[in-house]
């Protein structure tokens, strides 16, 4: 009987667990760092020079905001506070800005129309664009819009993108955000030191990770190995008291 | 009265003095540092937070002491004990605290008791020798605790195979040999204070390293902070098993009740215990971007984990011993009662805070010392005045819950409970921890703190009360002769 009361409380701690893991809010800002950005072809309005995502970050780095025309809700509020924001930048020429929707349905025209609402038309470091790769350019962001067929819109986060001049997302800004937020990331893509986790070094040979910048990727390193040695060595003393213990008494 | 056994007494006396004055003072410590908050005194910043680094490290390394003086007191029971190395070790740790008050005090350091990378060698308005004289101080310290740990656990193997010392026997039905829970719980318990001790080691050695190394060597800060809180959080743990030892040890013999059996699901629980507690240190990472996500996510199972089996196993054990049968309370198993509750209430707390939903509001907020002063204040500092006051009587006195014990422990109760509020309040409403004074915007931080400070006074009578109680006991045991 006891057996199956143990049995049940294990159930139920786990059952709270599960429900933990799922109500918990992620750290979405911190995915897809330092990842490429999908080079998608372009069509951006009123710029026939420029035909792509690459050759816009090759000029100056980048700030992309994804939205669409149709949207009642966030966009609108997002974009204003965005070109508020700019506005009240005390350096503001160091970066472009790709406004690109992510619905299929907008043309040309409708990027051309939003941009004119903002009076930002004529504006050279505003670029409103449309792509005919949206899927590969969000999912290389990690960026999931939600179709709701009742309503005929998209479900979707207000979010920035901040791409420094390798093509790199070096920050990601969720929701409306105040100027400091936007310098940040103006900072982060223009590759100005900011705390984070140190490249490796000669004088730093026992990293837990290293950052290879050729592939993007954290490898594991050999301060790993530290984490795990104090449990090693208590297995190793307990095995030799063990092993001694055993010939005292023989 | 044989040589050894009072050997043992007189040194089990003179820990438990040197170990209820320190704490005194470091509840003092803790009070002003309240006070400061609560705007009712005024300290420099480099004041509070050399309070706050002695405060810490002092009330880790006593109560951490204590659960190791009364487990080696009982284990003389099964085992023979080495009254050398428990000299050996008391020796040292009264040097290494001299050392450790010296360097916060004299040299102003200050990085709080964790001394997170690479706070040590920061500018903190500290003197240039405090760092490496506390990093010896820690080594001391280390090394005493360390070889303390492994004599008790080499004697425990010379009478115990290595299946009956962790009471695998038990996972079969008829066993023919029996381990007591008492021997079960501290070797479980001892196996993860050696880790958490070489942990210490490692980084001791590390930042030497890099001190001496005057910038050819620098060390990765992840891995620090994996190691430190390898270290921090284990022993914070592990001295709170050493306290359940005792109750599974005293517990019946206090209350005139059977001594608890060994069970398969007793085994079960503290073998899963050993495992689970070296890996919940995770937790104390969710903040560091850079660890993997899967380390993240052992962090929070294992959190879990962990504090299901011992906890679980522990409490039905004790509502079993005294529900609807007449028990004998005593002061002792009052305190034993109390402090499993305390445990219990602290662990739910460390628990919400070691899930990743809730840490990213409770992070850093005032909830974290909430929690393991619950545990602390009112578990393990219940468990060893529970054993002090046995072990001070059993020779001396008699157990009696006398008119003053009882104000004591409501005092005790009453003090506690007020002054954890205080910090469970301003946690909730994320007042940040280790702020020396906070800013105009946090209307509620000053006014909490001073309502803690008042509560801590009051938990502070209930002590000195206690030490009194205790002490003069104790010094009749350091006079006592052989004969």
């Amino acid at each position: 009987m006891f057996r199956y009361f143990v049995c049940f409380f294990a159930l139920t701690c786990f059952s709270f667990l599960g429900y933990a893991n799922d109500n918990h809010s992620d750290f979405r800002e911190e995915q897809n760092l330092y990842g490429k950005i999908y080079n998608a072809p372009l069509g951006i309005v009123g710029n026939n020079k420029v035909s792509s995502v690459e050759e816009l970050y090759n000029q100056k780095p980048l700030i992309i905001a994804l939205v669409f025309t149709r949207c009642y809700g966030i966009c609108n509020p997002f974009l204003l506070q965005l070109s508020e924001n700019i506005k009240h930048l005390q350096s503001n020429s160091d970066f472009n800005i790709l406004v690109i929707s992510f619905d299929p349905r907008d043309n040309l025209q409708d990027m051309t129309n939003l941009s004119k609402q903002y009076g930002l038309e004529n504006n050279l470091q505003w670029n409103f664009a449309i792509t005919d790769s949206i899927d590969a350019f969000i999912n290389s962001i990690g960026f999931i819009p939600k179709w709701d067929s009742v309503i005929k819109q998209f479900d979707h986060d207000a979010l920035l993108v901040g791409v420094n001049e390798k093509g790199l997302i070096t920050k990601n800004l969720l929701g409306i955000r105040i100027v400091e937020d936007v310098h940040k990331m103006i900072s982060s893509i223009n590759n100005v030191f900011t705390p984070s986790y140190r490249l490796p070094t000669k004088s730093n040979i026992f990293s837990c990770f290293n950052y290879d910048p050729k592939t993007q990727t954290n490898r594991p390193g050999l301060g790993l190995l530290f984490v795990a040695l104090p449990a090693i060595i208590t297995f190793l003393i307990v095995t030799i008291i063990v092993i001694k213990s055993k010939r005292t008494v023989s | 009265m044989n040589i050894d056994s009072l050997k043992l007494k007189k040194i089990s006396a003179l820990w438990i003095i040197v170990i209820l004055v320190l704490f005194i003072a470091s509840i003092v410590l803790g009070i002003l540092m309240r006070l400061n908050q609560g705007k009712v005194i005024e300290q420099s910043p480099l004041t509070f937070y050399t309070n706050m680094t002695t405060h810490g490290l002092t009330m880790i390394g006593i109560w951490f002491a204590a659960g190791m003086v009364a487990v080696n007191y009982l284990l003389q029971r099964y085992v023979k004990t080495s009254y050398g190395v428990n000299l050996f070790a008391f020796i040292l740790t009264v040097i290494g605290v001299v050392m450790l008050w010296v360097t916060t005090y004299a040299g102003k350091f200050s990085t709080g008791w964790t001394f997170l990378y690479p706070l040590p060698f920061r500018d903190l308005g500290s003197e240039s020798w405090s760092t490496p004289l506390f990093l010896i101080s820690l080594t001391i310290l280390g090394v005493g605790w360390l070889v303390w740990s492994v004599s008790l656990m080499a004697q425990i193997f010379k009478k115990y195979t290595l299946a009956q010392a962790f009471a695998w026997q038990h996972f079969k039905s008829n066993p023919t040999v029996e381990t007591p829970p008492f021997i079960l719980i501290t070797t479980v318990t001892l196996v993860g204070v050696i880790a958490s001790l070489i942990a210490a080691v490692i980084v001791i050695v590390l930042y030497f390293a890099e001190y001496f190394s005057h910038g050819d060597f620098v060390n990765d800060a992840l891995l620090m902070k994996n190691l430190i809180y390898f270290f921090g959080h284990t022993i914070a743990n592990e001295m709170l098993y050493l306290g359940l030892a005792v109750i599974y040890e005293i517990f019946g013999e206090v209350s005139d009740r059977p001594k608890w059996k060994m069970t398969w699901y007793i085994s079960l629980a503290w073998n899963c215990a050993m495992v689970f507690i070296l890996t919940a240190f995770f937790h104390h990472l969710y903040m560091d971007f850079v660890q993997p996500q899967a380390l993240q996510i052992v962090g929070q199972l294992v959190s879990y984990l962990a504090s299901i089996p011992s906890a679980a196993v522990t409490v039905f054990s004790i509502v079993a011993a005294v529900y609807g049968v007449k028990v004998r309370w005593s002061i002792v198993n009052l305190l034993f009662f109390l402090g499993v509750a305390g445990w219990v209430i602290g662990g739910l707390g460390a628990v919400i805070d070691a899930t990743i939903s809730n840490n990213i509001m409770l992070h850093n907020t005032l909830w974290v010392p909430a929690h393991f002063h619950t545990y602390n204040a009112m578990g393990n500092v219940l468990f060893s005045i529970g054993f002090f006051y046995w072990f001070s009587t059993q020779y001396v006195d008699k157990l009696v819950l006398s008119k003053l014990t009882k104000y004591t422990l409501t005092l005790l109760i009453v003090g506690g409970i007020g002054f954890l509020m205080a910090f469970y309040v301003a946690g909730a409403n994320s007042i940040p921890r280790r702020y020396s004074t906070y800013p105009v915007e946090l209307t509620s931080g000053p006014y909490l703190a001073k309502v803690g400070a008042l509560f801590a006074t009051i938990y502070l009578i209930a002590i000195l009360i206690f030490f009194y109680n205790i002490a003069k006991r104790c010094f009749v045991i350091l006079s006592a002769s052989s004969r």
